[in-house]
């Protein structure tokens, strides 16, 4: 029988190798993966997956690609998000914009060229999350974006945008908004978490700490989109829509944080907590101490913000559309991830 | 008469006595019951239902004329059971046929029992059974079927455990017997009550449908009280936690209540907490299905009962020491906020799941799922109860029409406020200038009035000006000569 063709981009990726594998183990698509880099060492690369080296911003190489691999439908994975006090300053905007739109701009267009019948692309709960300013409790897909006050979030909005509107009968589009993934070789959340510990940073916690947030595993992001380019070669039911996609735990950011270091042996032995109003003088002062001494800091007001607001979601739309379950539950994801991590940090040790 | 010591504790905690206070004067019945043509055996019942029941006397009896018998005597049969299964003086060849006929002896004319022991605090009841019986024989056939079917059930599963050797030595031992017990002792209870409800026509007949939301109302109550009374239970030989939940803490059952055995005991507390927390959502979906105010109170007062001990149960290593309750106080105000709607019930819920929240030690080998069930609770209760208004999308055509009308309808609102003042001011004005001018007409001095005004004001300010006041003066002792 013939499998549908399907075509990653940044498939040797945290998320993108993790979407791999699990459209390998689906054992009905034929898999071609795009990236700038060759599949990690340690991460997991398939014999019958075709592994092709193309950049998103070269749109000739691309279209060169697309039409050799005349993929049914289309995974768009590759986004860069800045990480640190970067993602709170508008700094560096271009680059993130560039990757970000232009490079969904480009993807769109070869997709759409060499004839494929749909795309899914990973979009961010950032689009809606990232006004800073604003809390989100239980928000939905009909809450409007376009509000975001970080690059990231813009970059991802304008992205989403443009796949949504090119949503048409013959080319179904959806988006799927991951919340900040977490697993197993993960680049940023567990190593960013961890550092934590070594920097003495546990015992603080900003605000009351009683504000939800939401996470998701990586397996779970994975088979969401498992799950919509299935939809959009069958019922097409999610055409057009976006999804927000989150392991449906909302939970503080302070106890994520909290059984994350106890995976690595490390509890905190006691705790102090810094009231929001004293905690964005000390963010105010931050940035006034890194702009005049011209270093790059990691407190401002942008990550107590990001620190003390409210924003999780709702992810009914896409269990009763997709079918999504988020099949990773926390307890079990933060494990897993804790033996990887634990197993690299020992690693690096011994040599 | 209130004890000295309760006397000494309300000095310094006045919140509570206000919420007594404020309970016993402002709570007024949804329902009333009228006593007077009550035959006798029915009056015998209620005394037999002020005697056997505590907490849930005061929620039945107000409960709509419809259901207040039916529920009444439904809870007696229960109470009846109970006391069977209960008394270890009987043998088991004496109780099993009666657990498993009670819902036939329901209906045997003169039924009556006294072969429990003299300490069965309830044995009355069963020596004058006859008189539930009576009352049971003339209550409409469709409430008596449901009362009959749950008692049935009810009974041969009892019966079960009363005959299972394992249990009566070790107790309960694993989670899915522990859930099949408070089923049969509880879970069956909340399917009676919901059906006696939809079928007189006072809850959404789409409760029925989702079967494991009245089974969660009582698992959650049975829950709770199992938790509560593990050192009763305890020193009267009976163990209901299971073997699977205290076996991942401590070697032996009896472990738990050593002293040194602190960290270890709250632990396992902890992890039965979370199992009971579990439920709480599914209580406050069900709680959205009753219609009418008298069903309600009776289902949410418990239920809110139930999550405040909870949350003084959790991380508390007294109840392996003593019997913990809520104070008269809480209990009070938990009365009073939920015998009105299911939005304050909810506050209920947040604030104790947020104070559940705030104990949970990262210590605790259940830190994680204590939290996540905390968080889902407070997300179910967002979902139905929303804390923000969506913001309005500029960008969806719909919206923006929906914006228009809406500033239109605030340009209104503010003319209409403008108009108001307006009025407001002309009237104050029509007023004050028609007093003025009566004021005059009848020889009022302003002049004098307003000399002496600015005189008080400039000692006020300690302005220096004599020389006006001393002409104004001058002038108005001039006028009053002519």
């Amino acid at each position: 029988m013939d499998h549908p063709r399907v075509l990653v981009t940044g498939g040797t990726g945290f998320l993108g190798s993790e979407i791999v594998k699990a459209l390998v183990e689906t054992k009905s698509f034929e898999i071609t993966v795009i990236d700038l880099n060759p599949p990690a060492l340690g991460t997991a690369s398939f014999s019958d997956v075709r592994y092709v080296r193309a950049n998103i911003l070269n749109p000739a190489e691309l279209a060169e690609v697309f039409m050799e691999a005349r993929p049914s439908i289309v995974v768009h994975t590759v986004g860069v998000y800045p990480l640190g006090e970067a993602r709170y300053h508008m700094q560096g905007k271009e680059a993130v914009f560039q990757i970000n739109v232009t490079g969904t701009m480009n993807v769109l267009q070869a997709a759409k060229t060499c004839g494929a019948k749909g795309l899914v692309y990973t979009s961010s709960v950032t689009v809606l999350l990232d006004e800073l300013q604003a809390d989100f409790r239980n928000a939905d897909e009909t809450w409007p974006t376009g509000r975001a006050t970080t690059s990231y979030g813009q970059s991802k909005t304008v992205a989403e945008s443009l796949v949504l509107s090119a949503n048409t009968t013959d080319f179904a589009t959806c988006s799927l908004r991951s919340a900040p993934i977490f697993g197993p070789n993960d680049p940023a959340t567990i190593p960013i978490l961890h550092g934590c510990i070594r920097r003495g940073e546990t015992p603080f916690i900003l605000g009351d700490a009683t504000n939800l947030v939401d996470f998701v595993y990586v397996a779970n992001v994975a088979d969401a989109h498992v799950l919509a380019a299935r939809n959009l070669l069958n019922s097409a039911t999610a055409a057009g829509e976006a999804f927000f996609i989150t392991n449906g735990e909302p939970i503080t950011t302070r106890d994520f944080c909290v059984a994350l270091w106890k995976e690595f042996g490390h509890i905190p032995r006691f705790q102090i907590k810094i009231p929001k109003g004293l905690a964005w003088w000390m963010g105010w002062g931050a940035e006034w101490v890194c702009w005049i001494t011209g270093t790059e800091g990691t407190f401002s007001r942008g990550a107590i913000y990001d620190a003390t607001k409210w924003g999780y979601v709702s992810i009914s739309k896409a269990r009763r559309i997709l079918g999504y379950n988020p099949r990773v539950k926390l307890p079990e994801a933060l494990k897993l991830s804790g033996q990887h991590f634990r197993q690299q940090f020992s690693d690096r040790v011994k040599k | 008469m209130p004890s000295l010591s309760s006397l000494a504790y309300y000095a310094i905690h006045p919140r509570e006595l206000r919420q007594i206070i404020q309970w016993k004067v402002w709570h007024n019945p949804v329902h009333e019951r009228d006593e007077t043509k009550d035959p006798a055996s029915l009056k015998r019942c209620f005394d037999f239902l002020h005697l056997t029941s505590r907490s849930f006397t005061a929620v039945i009896l107000e409960l709509h004329p419809e259901l207040l018998v039916p529920v009444a005597l439904f809870y007696l049969a229960l109470r009846g059971l109970d006391t069977v299964e209960d008394d270890m003086t009987l043998s088991l060849d004496t109780k099993e046929p009666i657990l498993r006929n009670f819902h036939d002896i329901l209906e045997e004319d003169g039924w009556n029992f006294d072969g429990n022991g003299p300490n069965e605090k309830d044995r009355q009841l069963l020596v004058e059974f006859n008189v539930v019986v009576e009352e049971f024989k003339k209550i409409k056939p469709a409430y008596k079927a449901i009362i009959k079917d749950i008692t049935k059930r009810m009974g041969n599963g009892m019966a079960d455990y009363v005959k299972n050797a394992e249990f009566n030595v070790n107790g309960v031992d694993t989670v899915a017997d522990y859930e099949l017990y408070c089923h049969y002792v509880a879970g069956l209870v909340g399917e009676g009550c919901t059906r006696l409800f939809v079928e007189g026509g006072l809850a959404n007949a789409a409760l029925l449908s989702r079967p494991e939301l009245m089974e969660s109302m009582g698992q959650m109550l049975q829950q709770v009280n199992i938790i509560r009374d593990i050192k009763e239970d305890h020193d009267d030989g009976r163990r209901f936690w299971p073997k699977e939940i205290w076996s991942k803490h401590v070697d032996k059952f009896e472990d738990l209540f050593k002293p040194e055995n602190k960290e270890l005991a709250l632990n396992t507390s902890t992890e039965m907490i979370l199992n009971a927390l579990n439920r709480a959502d599914d209580c406050l979906y069900y709680l959205a299905g009753l219609r009418e105010q008298s069903v309600f109170n009776f289902c949410a007062i418990p239920q809110s009962m139930a999550i405040a001990t909870l949350d003084v149960c959790f991380q508390n290593h007294d109840i392996f020491k003593k019997n913990v309750k809520i104070t008269k106080g809480s209990a009070c105000q938990l009365m009073t906020e939920s015998s009105q709607n299911l939005q304050l019930v909810c506050e209920v819920f947040r604030r104790h799941t947020r104070k559940i929240h705030h104990k949970n030690n990262p210590h605790d080998p259940n830190f994680l799922k204590i939290s996540i069930t905390c968080g889902r609770i407070e997300q179910f209760i967002e979902s139905i109860f929303p804390s923000h208004p969506k913001p309005v999308d500029m960008k969806s055509p719909a919206s923006i029409e929906e914006a228009a009308k809406k500033k239109v309808e605030d340009a209104e609102a503010k003319w209409d406020t403008i108009y108001l003042i307006l009025a407001v001011v002309c009237t104050i004005l029509v007023i004050t200038s028609s007093m003025i001018f009566i004021a005059w007409l009848a020889g009022a001095r302003f002049d004098i009035a307003f000399a002496q005004l600015k005189e008080q004001l400039g000692d006020l300010f300690s302005w220096s000006s004599n020389s006006t006041i001393a002409e104004v003066a001058k002038d108005a002792s001039g006028h009053s000569e002519l």
